[in-house]
């Protein structure tokens, strides 16, 4: 505690909130971070929620691999993740990535060995955001999306950013493409811009209202979503990694993407 | 018979009765500020060039004539050696329709015609205040009341003193100082 | 023979994935919230940060970290209204539209916002400056307000709350925290409260506080029509609409219009409202914002 304590007060220090826009950008030979590219995507519905990724692996304008599944089961059983109920995706720094989702792992596996019981998915949103705080200071570089099923049965979708900051959401796009695919999910999912037909007159049309969709109706947008992402980024691409959490467990599939 | 009204401050400086308008033809008021030096020296330059046309054609120009005459200038400077910085708002009435105009110019030559305008850190208090108060058909009476919560508002939270403002007014009888009480407290809640 | 044991009771690879005290934490419910943050091993750790996360001084840093914007509470004669846009942006990027900014501090109030008229007790929060550090550290002073009810038998004040984060925020001075909040709750012992705190260390207590980039304009509505004598419903839309000429003049502020009204008894959610709707009404019905055209 007290390590932390003691720091010095002579140095100075900016926000966001005060720094100068004019200020030099300082030099590091310490760069612990690289983008590996690619892209994610949840969406939640009345009794499922889906998560989704492309496989691609980038450092660059190189590609290493075509197949570096972004999304993991959380607390399974075994290896395969048999018998989990909590799905997470990360993009951004793939091996802070893999070393979160292994934290996570650890976390709610024994959660459930102390506790006789599996972990909520809130619970698990709560504590996926501590776990991104305590590295605050030097943060994991990834967007993490977690996604289950709630209390009710309903899907449940948290999207976090880099130091933990956290909000359940309907749906939500992360990492290289989040820029093209969320004008799209905030159109068809939650209906953003879309007017009931002859609702009233100029300023008095009518917003349409967001409600769940149907599952299959999802799965098509998610491959849409990134079909499309594929035509116009060149770090998305190869395959399509689908989970998808229901009452009856996890369901996994891959879809092929473009290769170029 | 409504007019517009243009508003101008004495920002950072320690002159305290500082006149920072010059009138350019017997209906179009400009206010200046920016770089010391550069405001008076472009302000009374378009001055006399607004002066000698009128000595020329024996005729007024417009407000918005003025003011795209205005932005020409700046934006040409802008790509000279040594461009002015000048930020610019420009009130006026329309000699012939008698509609009164304002326009927002600044010192990269960005000009907008506006119901209402600020520069410098002003904006940030008082657009929000005209938002919310102004009206189209707004009459003097009514302005000044809303210029008075504008300095209010400015006296409240800038932690500058700028020294009282200067008021004048454009009506179609030409440009005219109004008395303003400076000396008003406003209380922060 | 015990050697032997020794020898073979252990696994082999003990070493290769977490280590017994890493795993006893992991046991651990929680985290204990004594300073385990993880430091990158560099001398100046406040420049790196920067380096890798201000996006203000750095805008091409490779981590952008959500940041919330304009907020407010004034006290007024029935008690304090608390008002926020919706709004999350990472650089240019709108992070988010449907940020709750306004976070409930206290152990009986936490979970779902209700939508209920019944006052929910304990104090409300502000979010301004980084997401992160408000939502992690309004979560840990509810977990210290809790354990001062339990302890005392009596809720914190207000002035102890905010006391307990200004301590907090001043520990980490210089370690690049980004937030500014409010703290806002009636109490027996204090009436209605209201305090500023941020990053820096400051805190003050006082009657109207506007936080964030969009702080100006939501002063300028304020002060103007600020009265402590303003009716229930009047300090509502004065906040509204203070939240909204923010949201009209920045444009790190924007999304939904949240509003919250703490009395004696605890506090009132009064809606998280798309301004977009809200804002044609004004301008249509009382002639407001005559810089924007209504035509087609």
């Amino acid at each position: 505690m007290t390590s932390l304590l003691d720091h010095s007060r002579g140095e100075t220090v900016g926000y966001s909130f005060s720094q100068s826009t004019a200020a030099p950008v300082r030099q590091h030979g310490f760069y612990p971070y690289t983008d590996n590219g690619g892209s994610t995507l949840g969406i939640t519905g009345s009794d499922f929620a889906i998560l989704a990724g492309d496989t691609r692996s980038t450092s660059g304008y190189n590609i290493n691999s075509r197949m570096v599944p972004k999304v993991f089961k959380i607390g399974g059983e075994d290896e395969t993740g048999e018998g989990a109920h909590i799905i997470l995706s990360v993009v951004g720094f793939a091996a802070d990535g893999n070393a979160l989702k292994e934290r996570l792992d650890a976390v709610v596996k024994m959660y459930k060995y102390q506790h006789g019981k599996s972990m909520s998915v809130s619970a698990c949103a709560q504590r996926l955001s501590t776990i991104l705080y305590g590295k605050r200071f030097f943060p994991y570089y990834v967007h993490a999306i977690l996604a289950g099923l709630d209390e009710e049965g309903k899907g449940a979708l948290y999207s976090y950013d880099p130091v933990g900051s956290y909000e359940r959401e309907q749906c939500r796009a992360a990492g290289a493409a989040a820029s093209l695919i969320m004008p799209f999910l905030d159109n068809q999912v939650n209906f953003k811009n879309q007017y009931i037909p002859g609702s009233g007159e100029g300023h008095a049309l009518e917003q349409k209202k967001a409600e769940p969709l149907p599952q299959e109706t999802v799965k098509q947008l998610v491959r849409d979503a990134f079909t499309s992402a594929v035509e116009r980024h060149i770090e998305v691409g190869d395959h399509l990694q689908v989970m998808i959490i229901t009452s009856n467990g996890i369901e996994e599939v891959f879809h092929p993407l473009k290769k170029d | 018979m409504a007019a517009s009204k243009a508003v101008m401050r004495g920002p950072t400086i320690i002159k305290a009765e500082d006149d920072k308008t010059r009138q350019l033809n017997p209906h179009t008021l400009m206010a200046f500020s920016g770089e010391a030096g550069d405001t008076v020296q472009f302000a009374e330059f378009i001055q006399a060039n607004i002066k000698l046309y009128s000595m020329r054609n024996d005729t007024e120009l417009s407000p918005a004539a003025v003011s795209n005459f205005v932005r020409g200038e700046l934006a040409r400077s802008l790509r000279s050696r040594s461009p002015y910085t000048v930020n610019l708002l420009l009130g006026g009435l329309d000699p012939v329709t008698e509609e009164p105009s304002l326009y927002w110019v600044d010192y990269l030559a960005s000009l907008a015609p506006v119901p209402y305008a600020a520069h410098g850190y002003a904006q940030y208090y008082c657009l929000s205040l005209l938002d919310k108060h102004h009206n189209p058909n707004i009459s003097l009476e009514e302005g000044m009341k809303l210029l008075e919560m504008c300095t209010d508002e400015l006296k409240r939270r800038l932690p500058i003193d700028y020294k009282g403002v200067l008021v004048k007014v454009v009506t179609k009888d030409g440009v005219k100082e109004i008395p303003f009480d400076n000396d008003r407290v406003a209380r922060s809640a | 023979m015990d050697k032997l044991v020794a020898q073979y009771s252990r696994p082999q690879h003990q070493n290769d994935f977490y280590s017994e005290a890493e795993q006893q934490e992991l046991t651990e419910g929680m985290p204990p919230l004594s300073l385990k943050f993880a430091l990158p091993p560099v001398d100046n750790r406040a420049a790196f940060l920067r380096a890798m996360t201000d996006d203000h001084a750095n805008p091409s840093c490779p981590i952008k970290i959500a940041h919330g914007t304009t907020t407010l509470a004034f006290r007024f004669q029935g008690g304090i209204i608390v008002c926020t846009d919706s709004r999350a942006t990472a650089g240019n990027w709108i992070a988010s539209q449907t940020v709750k900014k306004v976070i409930p501090v206290s152990r009986l109030s936490r979970g779902e916002d209700k939508p209920s008229n019944e006052p929910t007790p304990g104090l409300l929060g502000t979010m301004a400056g980084g997401a992160a550090d408000c939502q992690y550290w309004l979560r840990y002073l509810s977990q210290q307000c809790t354990l001062h009810e339990i302890r005392h038998k009596r809720r914190i004040t207000v002035a102890a709350a905010s006391k307990i984060l200004a301590n907090l925020t001043y520990s980490y001075k210089g370690y690049g925290l980004s937030m500014g909040t409010m703290l806002a709750g009636v109490t027996p012992q204090e009436g209605p409260a209201l305090y500023y705190i941020d990053s820096d260390g400051t805190r003050l207590p006082g009657n109207m506080f506007c936080v964030g980039s969009g702080q100006t304009f939501a002063y300028g509505v304020l002060d103007a029509n600020y009265k402590y004598d303003l009716t229930e419903q009047e300090a509502l839309d004065l906040g509204r609409r203070a939240i909204l000429a923010a949201m009209h003049r920045d444009a790190y502020s924007g999304g939904f219009i949240n509003c919250y009204h703490v009395k004696e008894e605890g506090w009132v959610h009064h809606g998280f409202d798309d301004m977009n709707p809200i804002f044609w009404k004004t301008k249509l019905d009382r002639g407001e914002f005559s810089n924007v055209t209504s035509e087609l």
